[in-house]
C-alpha cells in the first residue's frame, strides 16, 4: 500500500533551475515580450530598436569576479555605424590575483541557494525553521543568545506606559467598541491610563444564548492581566441585574458566577455592561483589577442588544477625584476646593493635616445659580460650579417688606450667596492631591460694609447683598507650555444697611454674586546661564616652608 | 675498506628540503583556509574535512621524514620502505587538497603541485636507494 501511494502522488515540483549562462542572462529585461529601452541584452529587441538606443544600461554580464577565469558577455553600441548597432562579444575574463578561485567543489559557493520546495515530509521541519518572525542561516548558534535575552523581557511587562495595551495571558485586555459601524468589535485593546467608555451593538439570538461568548461573564474575566512577576486576576466587584423593564437591582453576593441560560424563552444573565476598575501604583505597575457587571435578560424578539463598556484607572492610595488639569488648570474645568478636617489641633509648628476632599459637588467652589423665578428666598440652593477661566455673574431679587426681620434675613442671604458649605481652601493646581497641603490656597474672606459710619454699624444690621470672588492666577512653568496656577482667592461680601420700611411698602433689592479670574502672571524673562567660574583651591599646605 | 657509500646524497638533500618546505606549505594552507572561511561562504560541515586532511598530512609527515632519514643514513631498506608507504598516503592527501577541497585557489594549486613533484622525485630516489641497499 505504501508503494502505490507513492506512485499515485503527483511528481514533486522543483523550482526552475537557475540560469548561469552569461550569454542568456539579462538583468534589464523587465518587460515580457517587449523591448526594454537601452537594454542591449534584451532578446525581444530587434535591430531597429537597437538603432534607437543611446547607451547600454548593462554593459557587462559576468559571474563572480573571484573566479580565476570566467566568461563575460560584453554589450556595446557602435554609434559610428549608420544606423547604430549593438555589438555582442563573449570573452574570457581573467582575474590576475593569486588568490583567485581556481575551482570549487561546493555547488552553492557562488550562487544563491535554491529554496527547498515544501513537501508533506519536510513541511514540519521547514515550519520550525522558517515559521517564526526571524530566522538565521545557522539556527543553533542563536539558542544561547535568546536564552540570555529572556529575563530582561519579563521585566518589561511590569511597567506600563500611557497608552500601551494592557496585556493579559492570551492577548490584550479587550474593551469591545464600535469600529466603523456600531457593531461591537472585540479586538479593541484597552490602553493603560486611558479611561474609555464605549457603547456598541451586538447581534444576539435567544436560541444561541449560552453559546455566544460575549454574553457570558467568563469572557470578560477569564484571562488574568500580566503585571510584573505575577498575574493579576480580574475580580468581580459587583453584579447589577437589570430587568426587562429597565429596573436595576444590586445583588448582595457577587461571588457566584452567573452564566447566561435559557429560561422561559428569555435569555437571562446576559452581560449588558462591564465596568473595569484597574488600580495601579505610581510607577505604572498594575496591582488590582475589578469588574462590575450589569446583567440583563434578552427577550425572544430581540435581534441585537446594546452593550456598554467602561474602563477607569485609579492610583492606589489616592481618592478617585476627577482632575481639573494636569498640572495646570484647564479653562472650563471646575475649580477644586476643600476643607480642613474639623477638630484637628494645629499648633504653629505642626504641619497641616490633609484636606478632606470628596468627589461630590458640595466641596467644589460654587456660585449661586439664577433661577427663572429670580426670587432669592425661593432659590432652593441651586448652585453652579465655578469653572476656571470663566467669569460668571448671577443674581436674584430680594423682596423686602416691613415685616421682614433683619437678623434671620442676613443669615438666609449669607447662605444663599455662599451655599451650604463654602470651602476654605482652593487647589492651586488642577491635579493637587489632598495630602499635599501646601498645594492648596486658603480663601481670604473680606466683609465690606457699604456704610462705614460707626454709629450706624451698631444700630442697624447689615445684610449681605453681593458676593464677589476674585481668583488671581498666574502662568507657571516653561514659556512654551505654561500651566495655570491659582495664587490667591478672595471672597468679598458686601453688606448694606437694611432700612426699616414703613408698613405696606416693599422694596426689591438685587443680590448678586460674581466670579472674576484675573491673570497676574508676570511677563516671562529670559534667563541666561551663569558664566562658568573657575573654582581652584590651593592645597592646604601649598606654601609649606613659608607658612 | 673500499665499500662504496650506498646512502644517497640527493635523497638526503631532498628530504631535508622537503621538511622545510612542508612547514611552509602547512602554514600557508592553514592561513588560506582561514582566509577562505572569512571571505567566502564556508559551512562548518565542509570546513571540517579540509582541516582534518591538512592536520592528518602534518601528522604523517613527521614519521615519514624521520624514517626516510634513518633508513638512508643506516642504509637499511626496511625504514625506507615504510617511509615509501607513508609517502603514498601523503600523496593521496595532497591530491585531495589539490582537487577536492571546497575552494581551490590558484595559490593552492601552485603549492600542492610543488609538493607533489617533490614527493614524486623523493619516491623515485627512495626506490633507487632501496634497490642499491638490497643488492
Amino acid at each position: 500500500p505504501a508503494d502505490t501511494r507513492d506512485t499515485a502522488q503527483a511528481p514533486v515540483r522543483r523550482a526552475p533551475a537557475p540560469v548561469t549562462d552569461v550569454a542568456r542572462l539579462c538583468v534589464c529585461d523587465l518587460l515580457v515580450a517587449q523591448c526594454d529601452v537601452n537594454c542591449c541584452c534584451d532578446p525581444d529587441c530587434s535591430a531597429q530598436d537597437f538603432s534607437l538606443f543611446t547607451t547600454c544600461s548593462v554593459p557587462v554580464v559576468t559571474g563572480d569576479s573571484q573566479l580565476c577565469s570566467q566568461k563575460a558577455a560584453v554589450y556595446s553600441l557602435d554609434v559610428e555605424a549608420n544606423p547604430p548597432e549593438r555589438i555582442f562579444k563573449l570573452i574570457d575574463q581573467v582575474n590576475p590575483s593569486i588568490f583567485c578561485i581556481h575551482a570549487t567543489n561546493y555547488e552553492q559557493a557562488l550562487y544563491l541557494k535554491s529554496p527547498e520546495i515544501p513537501t508533506p515530509e519536510n513541511f514540519d521541519q521547514l515550519l520550525d525553521k522558517f515559521g517564526g518572525a526571524t530566522f538565521s542561516a545557522e539556527p543553533d548558534s542563536w539558542n544561547l543568545d535568546t536564552d540570555a535575552q529572556n529575563p530582561p523581557d519579563a521585566n518589561e511587562t511590569s511597567r506600563y506606559e500611557y497608552g500601551v495595551p494592557v496585556q493579559t495571558e492570551d492577548a490584550f485586555l479587550r474593551l469591545p467598541s464600535p469600529v466603523v459601524s456600531s457593531w461591537c468589535s472585540d479586538t479593541n485593546p484597552a490602553g493603560f491610563l486611558v479611561n474609555q467608555a464605549t457603547k456598541c451593538i451586538r447581534s444576539v439570538s435567544v436560541e444561541k444564548c449560552d453559546s455566544i461568548q460575549a454574553l457570558s461573564m467568563l469572557f470578560y474575566i477569564n484571562s488574568s492581566i500580566l503585571a510584573s512577576v505575577f498575574q493579576v486576576n480580574i475580580t468581580v466587584q459587583s453584579i447589577v441585574v437589570q430587568s426587562l423593564n429597565g429596573m436595576r437591582t444590586l445583588l448582595s453576593s457577587s461571588d457566584v458566577l452567573r452564566l447566561p441560560m435559557l429560561l422561559d424563552e428569555l435569555c437571562i444573565n446576559a452581560v449588558l455592561g462591564v465596568n473595569y476598575h484597574i488600580t495601579h501604583t505610581d510607577t505604572g505597575e498594575i496591582i488590582e483589577a475589578a469588574a462590575a457587571f450589569v446583567l440583563g435578560a434578552i427577550s425572544k424578539e430581540a435581534l441585537s442588544i446594546e452593550q456598554s463598556f467602561e474602563i477607569s484607572f485609579t492610583q492606589e492610595k489616592a481618592q478617585p477625584v476627577p482632575l481639573s488639569g494636569n498640572p495646570g488648570y484647564v479653562v472650563g474645568l471646575p475649580v477644586r476646593a476643600g476643607f480642613q478636617p474639623q477638630g484637628y489641633p494645629f499648633p504653629a509648628a505642626f504641619p497641616f493635616a490633609a484636606l478632606a476632599l470628596s468627589s461630590n459637588k458640595h466641596s467644589q467652589l460654587t456660585i449661586l445659580h439664577s433661577t427663572s423665578t429670580q426670587d432669592c428666598l425661593a432659590a432652593q440652593g441651586a448652585r453652579a460650579p465655578v469653572l476656571f477661566g470663566c467669569n460668571m455673574i448671577s443674581g436674584c431679587k430680594l423682596r423686602i417688606t416691613a415685616a421682614t426681620k433683619c437678623q434671620p434675613l442676613a443669615q438666609t442671604l449669607l447662605e444663599v450667596l455662599k451655599g451650604q458649605s463654602f470651602p476654605e481652601y482652593v487647589a492651586s493646581f488642577g491635579n493637587s492631591q489632598a495630602q499635599d497641603v501646601l498645594d492648596w490656597v486658603p480663601i481670604t474672606q473680606l466683609h465690606i460694609s457699604e456704610q462705614m459710619i460707626s454709629h450706624t454699624l451698631q444700630s442697624s444690621c447689615q445684610i449681605p447683598v453681593s458676593l464677589g470672588i476674585e481668583v488671581k492666577w498666574t502662568k507657571y512653568g516653561s514659556l512654551v507650555n505654561p500651566q495655570a496656577r491659582i495664587v490667591n482667592v478672595t471672597a468679598t461680601i458686601t453688606a448694606t444697611t437694611l432700612k426699616q420700611l414703613p408698613s405696606g411698602r416693599e422694596r426689591i433689592i438685587p443680590v448678586t454674586s460674581s466670579v472674576v479670574f484675573t491673570d497676574i502672571s508676570s511677563p516671562a524673562e529670559p534667563s541666561y546661564k551663569a558664566w562658568p567660574t573657575i573654582d581652584i583651591k590651593l592645597p592646604f599646605d601649598f606654601f609649606y616652608p613659608f607658612v | 675498506n673500499n665499500s662504496p657509500q650506498l646512502s644517497s646524497l640527493p635523497l638526503q638533500i631532498l628530504l631535508y628540503v622537503n621538511g622545510i618546505y612542508y612547514i611552509f606549505y602547512f602554514l600557508a594552507t592553514l592561513a588560506m583556509i582561514i582566509y577562505k572561511s572569512q571571505v567566502f561562504s564556508y559551512p562548518d560541515d565542509l570546513l571540517a574535512p579540509d582541516l582534518a586532511v591538512l592536520f592528518l598530512m602534518a601528522i604523517l609527515e613527521v614519521p615519514r621524514l624521520y624514517l626516510g632519514f634513518k633508513g638512508n643514513l643506516t642504509e637499511a631498506e626496511a625504514p625506507l620502505g615504510l617511509s615509501l608507504g607513508l609517502t603514498v598516503g601523503s600523496v593521496l592527501l595532497c591530491v585531495y587538497l589539490l582537487l577536492w577541497q571546497t575552494y581551490v585557489l590558484w595559490a593552492d594549486v601552485l603549492l600542492s603541485a610543488l609538493l607533489l613533484s617533490a614527493y614524486g622525485l623523493e619516491s623515485g630516489l627512495k626506490v633507487m636507494a632501496i634497490t642499491a641497499f638490497v643488492s
